[in-house]
């Protein structure tokens, strides 16, 4: 990727070729990759002369093609989907939490600083890894939301007074960073002070084992590793 | 009665709030048929000596056939709406849900998993630390009936033995008509041979659907409870003595016709 693109003529646009595509995890596959094995395939049927037996074969490859065609374009549409799902959702959290701390006179020092950019045409394609991430951001944005839209609804009806924001309430949090020591990550903590600031959300989790926040931050990671 | 907490979030909607013992569907295949609260959790809830339960997220996960109707369930329920159009849930999504039972506040998150077998890989990474899970089938539609086994098997494959609630429920009642009898008949059967409790409803009517959740909170709230006093209890004890002393702390019947019994968590 970091060479300059080849300038030949069959070589124009993608870095291996035409062939290239033939190579690539079908995961990986974009509409691009099908038309350039539709030319591939072309161009060696052409060189296999005009045989009627050959005209046949061409008309279910041309047909296969197409289907492969429309299976890679939904993929990559779902996952286009999920983006925009995504990017709503944060825009969202981060209205609301900009609103939430005009009211609660504190600036909120988000844990979400994730770099994406998702207007970077060499981004990476659709996996199923991929989608998986997607999923786990999303709904871990969504549980910020449900956070965020609750704490504004008791700044808005006065239950916590705007100088008794999070900022008031260190010794609880200290105790649930401390419980969650085993899993230190910062952001894990901060989302659970926030959960359980506002009394949310703890997970009824195992006695036995450390607290498990698997659900709160929303992902399924932990347990998806474990293949 | 809810003394020794702070006040905890904005306040739950009215209907929100459960303060008796919602009922079951049907006798026939329910998970318990006490009609009030646990004594030891009434008593608790109004000393207020319920520990972390209200500070805590309960893990709900719904499982079934393509179709069926989950995300419908859910939304109906959730959010009062309902689409006629189809759109498949991709991989999984959820929603959470407050509660006041027995005037301490509870929550469920409920997870909506695809149905669609292209996702299943991804769904079923959310299987794991549950306490509830739902099977859901179209009553309309006697094969995703006969499908629920597996569901319920691969879902239960990633949660400790006896430590979900398990329900069985028939969507899309509105549509149900003479045929109704039969299908829930068969249901209720394999409800029984699941251990779970059968509900049928309809997201688009909204009939049972309240109900239906407010007994899902109900009793995984009761046994949060329930397992919270036997976890203090025991810490309490294990400061002192030996075994002796905690096998007799064990909690006199906690069953009283609830199963699965066991207390250990997920
Ligand atoms: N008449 C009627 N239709 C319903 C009811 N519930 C759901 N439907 C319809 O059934 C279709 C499928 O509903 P969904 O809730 O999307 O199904 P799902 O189980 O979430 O499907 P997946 O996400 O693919 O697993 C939609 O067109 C709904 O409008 C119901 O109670 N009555
Ligand atoms: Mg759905």
């Amino acid at each position: 990727m970091e060479e300059p693109p080849l300038r030949e003529e069959e070589e124009e646009g993608d870095e291996a070729g035409p062939e290239g595509a033939l190579g690539k995890s079908p995961f990986q596959l974009t509409a691009e990759d099908v038309y350039d094995i539709s030319y591939v395939m072309g161009r060696e049927l052409m060189a296999l002369g005009s045989d009627p037996r050959v005209t046949q074969l061409q008309f279910k490859i041309v047909r296969v093609l197409e289907m492969l065609e429309t299976l890679v374009n939904e993929g990559n549409l779902t996952v286009e989907e999920l983006r925009m799902e995504r990017d709503n959702l944060r825009t969202e959290v981060e209205g609301l939490r900009r609103e939430g701390s005009a009211a609660g006179g504190e600036v909120n020092l988000g844990p979400d600083k994730m770099v994406v950019d998702l207007t970077d045409p060499n981004r990476p394609r659709f996996t199923l890894q991929e989608l998986r991430d997607v999923l786990q951001e999303r709904n871990k944005l969504k549980s910020q939301l449900l956070v965020a839209q609750e704490e504004l609804q008791c700044y808005k009806s006065g239950l916590i007074p705007p100088r008794e924001g999070p900022g008031g309430r260190r010794e609880k949090d200290t105790l649930v960073a401390r419980a969650n020591n085993a899993r230190s990550n910062k952001e894990e903590k901060t989302i659970i002070r926030k959960l359980r600031d506002r009394g949310g959300f703890v997970h009824l989790g195992d006695k036995s084992k450390p607290p498990d926040f698997r659900t709160t931050d929303a992902g399924c990671g932990r347990s998806s590793s474990r293949r | 009665m809810r003394s020794s907490l702070p006040p905890l979030g904005p306040p739950v909607s009215r209907d929100r709030v459960i303060t008796s013992f919602p009922k079951w569907y049907t006798p026939a295949a329910c998970l318990q048929l006490r009609e009030h609260f646990h004594g030891q959790v009434s008593a608790a809830c109004q000393r207020g000596n319920t520990g972390t339960v209200g500070l805590k997220l309960s893990k709900v996960v719904v499982v079934g056939d393509l179709y069926v109707g989950k995300t419908s369930l859910i939304h109906r329920f959730c959010k009062n709406v309902f689409n006629r159009d189809y759109k498949a849930t991709i991989g999984v999504d959820f929603e959470i849900e407050r509660f006041e039972v027995a005037g301490i506040p509870f929550s469920l998150q409920i997870w909506d998993t695809a149905g669609q077998e292209k996702f299943k890989c991804i769904a079923s990474a959310y299987y794991r630390g549950a306490q509830v899970i739902i099977t859901a089938f179209d009553l309309t539609d006697v094969q995703t009936l006969a499908h629920t086994r597996q569901w319920l098997e691969d879902a239960l494959r990633e949660n400790e033995p006896g430590a979900c609630f398990l329900f069985l429920v028939g969507t899309k009642k509105d549509l149900l008509s003479g045929a109704a009898e039969q299908v829930e008949a068969e249901a209720v059967r394999l409800a029984n041979e699941m251990q779970a409790e059968y509900w049928s409803v309809s997201a688009k009517t909204g009939e049972n659907v309240k109900a239906f959740f407010s007994r899902v909170a109900a009793l995984t709230f009761e046994r949060a409870v329930l397992q919270d006093l036997e976890q203090r209890s025991n810490a309490w004890l294990q400061v002192g003595d030996g075994d002796l002393i905690r096998m007799e702390s064990r909690l006199p019947d906690t069953q009283d016709n609830t199963r699965p019994s066991s207390l250990g968590c997920c």
